[in-house]
């Protein structure tokens, strides 16, 4: 069973565990998650959480939860569901870890390992057109907008990540 | 846990992986898939066989691809399934391939994963939640020796039926 771990300066990316499971049910059934969807029920969270999990094992990659210490304060990762054209890496914080920068530093190691296991040309990050935080953290990453919207959600903005050279 | 198969006469159950991505999406898009909630698009398909996949790390038991021996085919799912909303833990099953019915194979699978709930996982009791019209479930269930269980909470506010499957120590 694959198992990944990535540390910066702050943070531990580590896969989900069960006992990440109250963290993330709060998380989507708040108003946070207003841009992806939420907010969620429990019974629709936890198979979002559960279907998070697998995807590592279907796809090799995905998402982290992200840990200060503290638990889980928020998730970051690759994801590529047959619906989206492109591989993403997509982030969020929880409320209380906010306002830390904790999304950027945790997606700049997210991206740096994603170069590294993936062949693919770029990866994009599908954003809200009204997600004005999330924008703010592709644009820290050095990405840029390409003008396109996503073909699975005409709201979503395409932003595009470089490859390194 | 890495390396957990059973094996059965005819049948191996393994985790579900990347291997049955494909017959997952075309069961849970299809028209057979009208009992168990489905059926579902692409994109709602691909997440829940992910769902499948993931529970296997969050309970630490699942529900096992069935493999057919003599094709290598997975030809549906059968094991133990308890996600958050539901009351008990259940043993459940879906048969992908239709050519695979009235064979006794969901019969095979099933009695191989009761018996694994039970024995390996400690189970004193299970359920399985049937959609009231799924008549061949219905039969599945009762030839596994379920019964009726009119007291026993529900999922949610479905209007399943709710199968109790007969004790450990009633099998032995």
């Amino acid at each position: 069973m694959i198992d990944v771990t990535l540390i910066t300066e702050r943070l531990l990316l580590r896969l989900p565990t069960a006992q990440d499971w109250p963290a993330y049910r709060d998380f989507y059934a708040s108003d946070a998650t207003r841009f992806t969807g939420g907010p969620y029920t429990p019974k629709q969270a936890w198979s979002l959480f559960a279907a998070d999990r697998g995807h590592w094992d279907l796809k090799g990659f995905g998402w982290f939860m992200l840990d200060d210490g503290s638990g889980a304060v928020g998730a970051c990762g690759l994801h590529h569901p047959p619906h989206q054209a492109e591989i993403e890496i997509g982030w969020n914080t929880f409320p209380a870890a906010q306002g830390k920068g904790y999304a950027t530093e945790a997606a700049t190691a997210a991206l740096d390992w994603g170069w590294t296991i993936i062949d693919a040309p770029g990866i994009v990050s599908y954003i809200d057109r009204n997600n004005v935080a999330s924008k703010a953290v592709a644009r820290k990453l050095g990405a840029s907008w390409t003008g396109e919207m996503a073909a699975h959600d005409p709201d979503c903005e395409i932003w595009a990540h470089e490859r390194p050279a | 846990m890495t390396s957990l198969l059973l094996t059965t006469e005819r049948l191996i159950l393994r985790k579900p992986d990347a291997r049955d991505t494909e017959a997952a999406i075309a069961f849970m898009t299809s028209e057979r898939a009208r009992h168990v909630g489905g059926p579902l698009d692409e994109r709602q398909a691909w997440r829940a066989h992910a769902k499948m996949v993931g529970h296997w790390v969050l309970r630490g038991f699942g529900l096992f691809s069935v493999v057919d021996k003599a094709t290598d085919r997975t030809v549906g799912i059968s094991g133990a399934y308890y996600p958050i909303d539901w009351p008990e833990k259940e043993l459940g099953w879906h048969i992908w391939d239709p050519a695979c019915e009235g064979k006794g194979i969901a019969y095979e699978a099933a009695l191989a994963a009761r018996r694994w709930a039970y024995e390996d996982l400690g189970w004193t009791t299970a359920v399985s939640y049937i959609a009231p019209e799924n008549d061949r479930s219905i039969a599945l269930a009762k030839r596994l020796g379920a019964t009726l269980d009119e007291d026993a909470d529900r999922p949610g506010h479905s209007p399943c039926l709710v199968y109790r499957h007969p004790a450990p120590e009633a099998l032995s």
